[in-house]
């Protein structure tokens, strides 16, 4: 469980962390890691109902393609331009989710990553809008905020995208534990254990599925429109297949049951490979063998290790009464 | 309040269900019986909207509903119950219930995600519905329980609670006793009984035949598609056709 008091205690350490670790390279991961947890977190709820996603990789790049565009093309305000970089991506997400969700189980997972791949062809091809295959570069930072004489963070340092990604990792984490808490969230879990059951008393399950796809894939639009300005480059192969399967990967390592599931996987998976050097050239090695040892000894994932160790303790306790 | 017309529905070139016409008034009970491959899930499902059918109407209260989607007709008030996923097995046995209830309309979805003063009244009342519901089917000791640890018998009666908890006005019981002990049988001849006096309407697959000849007022009898009989469990219980179809040519 997620309790108030210790993500109040984790908030504020989040707030201060930038006084002792300010470095470049330190925020740099700070920040890959807080837009992981998002991307693994809104992966959740897709997973809530039963369907597992490889599309976020597209979805991000919808989202930074998106918004690069409205700010350099037609000059929109950055602000509203990553707003509707997410708004762009659930807009496709609805419009593909009512054949997609016809689809169950892998044929699902299969068509999302043929429209993730649809995604870098048709930013690879289409030269005029997009800059095909080199991509876009140049792109501007986002808007100063100016509040005279108490803030003014104009993103000439990477602290001042490290707070931007904590609002949005936090306004993110909020929205989507609402939408998990509420009737959505008990609606999808019910579809993801029998579909055909809750269609039977008057729920509107294929409704269901794509409203989940749908506030799913806003938030890596919202992510990628938010990660154009922050590295002022876009290319199609950005967020490559593989890119998806990570997301997936700390979905599952963190545990999926758990709301808290995604976001310990993704920050531990995000930071791990940056402790050591040599661990990084390895990745797809590392995961995997994080992967498969978490399916075999934790299946709950990181977030059940607390509940698997009390039980394995109360279980010995009743072994020897 | 159901008119079924000629209904068919081939499975490749299996004829699953062929030309069944039957009619049920208001607040009526009747038994849907049949050897096995009869074609009488099938039926379920075609009038639940679970399947298309190949021809013919189904018509609920004077609307066509043939061949609308699962949940519009449920909506419509017909509700149907399963022989094997009857049950959310993850959910508390008050979960199972509570989910059904949320189909009343009053709070919209928005509203349960910014947890409303509205929504958290609603969710009160659907709370308090969910229990009476309990209370009615004898469950409501094991609110708490997670749904798969419950007996055999107690997963029959919850997927009822389910169904009931959806308001029907027709619902449709698809084997209620199917496996259940001599206890548990007369107990959920009780509650399918209640119900019918609370004023559902019922039809109900079943093969148990002391049961569905006890509980209901007219029988239909289903053999390789077709209708071969409907009558009284007296006229049933004589006609040869149907003592045929079970026992084979003799």
């Amino acid at each position: 469980m997620v309790s108030l008091l210790s993500s109040a205690v984790l908030i504020v350490c989040l707030l201060m962390l930038p006084l002792f670790l300010s470095g470049p390279y330190h925020m740099h991961i700070l920040i890959l890691t807080m837009l992981n947890v998002i991307l693994a977190a809104s992966l959740r709820l897709i997973n809530l109902s039963g369907q597992i996603s490889l599309a976020h990789g597209g979805m991000m790049t919808i989202g930074a393609y998106t918004s690069t565009l409205l700010v350099m093309k037609l000059g929109l305000p950055t602000w509203a331009a990553i707003l509707l970089a997410g708004f762009s991506a659930a807009l496709i997400a609805y419009l593909v989710g009512f054949p997609f969700v016809r689809l169950k189980g892998i044929y699902f997972s299969i068509v999302t990553i043929f429209l993730s791949e649809m995604v870098v062809l048709t930013a690879q091809q289409w030269e005029d809008l997009t800059g095909g295959s080199t991509g876009i570069f140049g792109i501007p930072r986002p808007d100063p905020i100016v509040i005279p004489g108490i803030l003014n963070l104009d993103f000439s340092s990477k602290v001042h995208f490290y707070y931007l990604a904590l609002v949005l990792m936090l306004v993110s984490l909020l929205i989507l534990f609402a939408v998990e808490r509420s009737r959505i969230g008990l609606t999808l879990r019910a579809i993801q254990q029998a579909d055909s059951l809750t269609e039977s008393v008057g729920i509107n399950a294929t409704g269901f599925k794509v409203l989940a796809f749908t506030i799913g894939c806003f938030f890596p639009g919202l992510t990628g429109g938010f990660y154009s300005h922050y590295i002022s480059a876009i290319s199609p192969d950005a967020f490559s297949f593989l890119f998806s399967i990570y997301i997936l990967v700390y979905m599952t390592v963190g545990g999926d049951k758990r709301f808290a599931g995604p976001i310990l996987g993704a920050s531990v998976l995000t930071i791990l490979p940056e402790v050591s050097r040599p661990l990084k050239a390895f990745m797809p090695f590392l995961f995997a063998a994080v992967l498969i040892a978490v399916i075999f000894f934790v299946p709950e994932g990181i977030a059940g290790l607390p509940n698997l160790l009390r039980r394995g303790r109360s279980g010995e306790r009743t072994a020897h009464a | 309040m159901l008119e079924v017309e000629g209904l068919t529905k081939f499975f490749g070139g299996l004829e699953a269900v062929s030309g069944v016409s039957m009619s049920m008034k208001p607040e009526e009970i009747v038994g849907l019986i049949g050897p096995n491959g009869a074609g009488k899930t099938t039926l379920f499902n075609l009038v639940s909207g679970v399947l298309r059918p190949t021809k013919g109407r189904v018509i609920f209260e004077g609307t066509d509903i043939t061949a609308q989607k699962p949940h519009h007709i449920a909506k419509k008030g017909i509700v149907r119950t399963f022989q094997a996923t009857n049950i959310y097995p993850n959910f508390t046995v008050l979960e199972n219930v509570v989910l059904s209830c949320h189909l009343k309309p009053g709070v919209g979805l928005l509203e349960t995600v910014l947890h409303t003063a509205g929504s958290r009244r609603k969710e009160k009342d659907i709370l308090h519905r969910s229990r009476t519901i309990l209370t009615l089917v004898g469950l409501d000791r094991m609110a708490d329980v997670l749904a798969r640890t419950l007996a055999h018998g107690y997963k029959r009666i919850l997927g009822i609670a389910i169904a009931l908890a959806a308001e029907p006005k027709l619902l449709l019981l698809d084997e209620p006793l199917g496996g259940m002990n001599g206890e548990e049988v007369s107990e959920t001849m009780g509650l399918i009984r209640r119900l019918w006096q609370s004023g559902i309407t019922i039809l109900l697959i079943e093969h148990n035949m002391r049961a569905t000849m006890n509980l209901c007022q007219r029988i239909v009898v289903l053999n390789l598609g077709r209708k071969i009989a409907e009558g009284s469990p007296a006229e049933i219980q004589g006609n040869s056709e149907v003592i045929r179809a079970y026992l084979g040519a003799g």
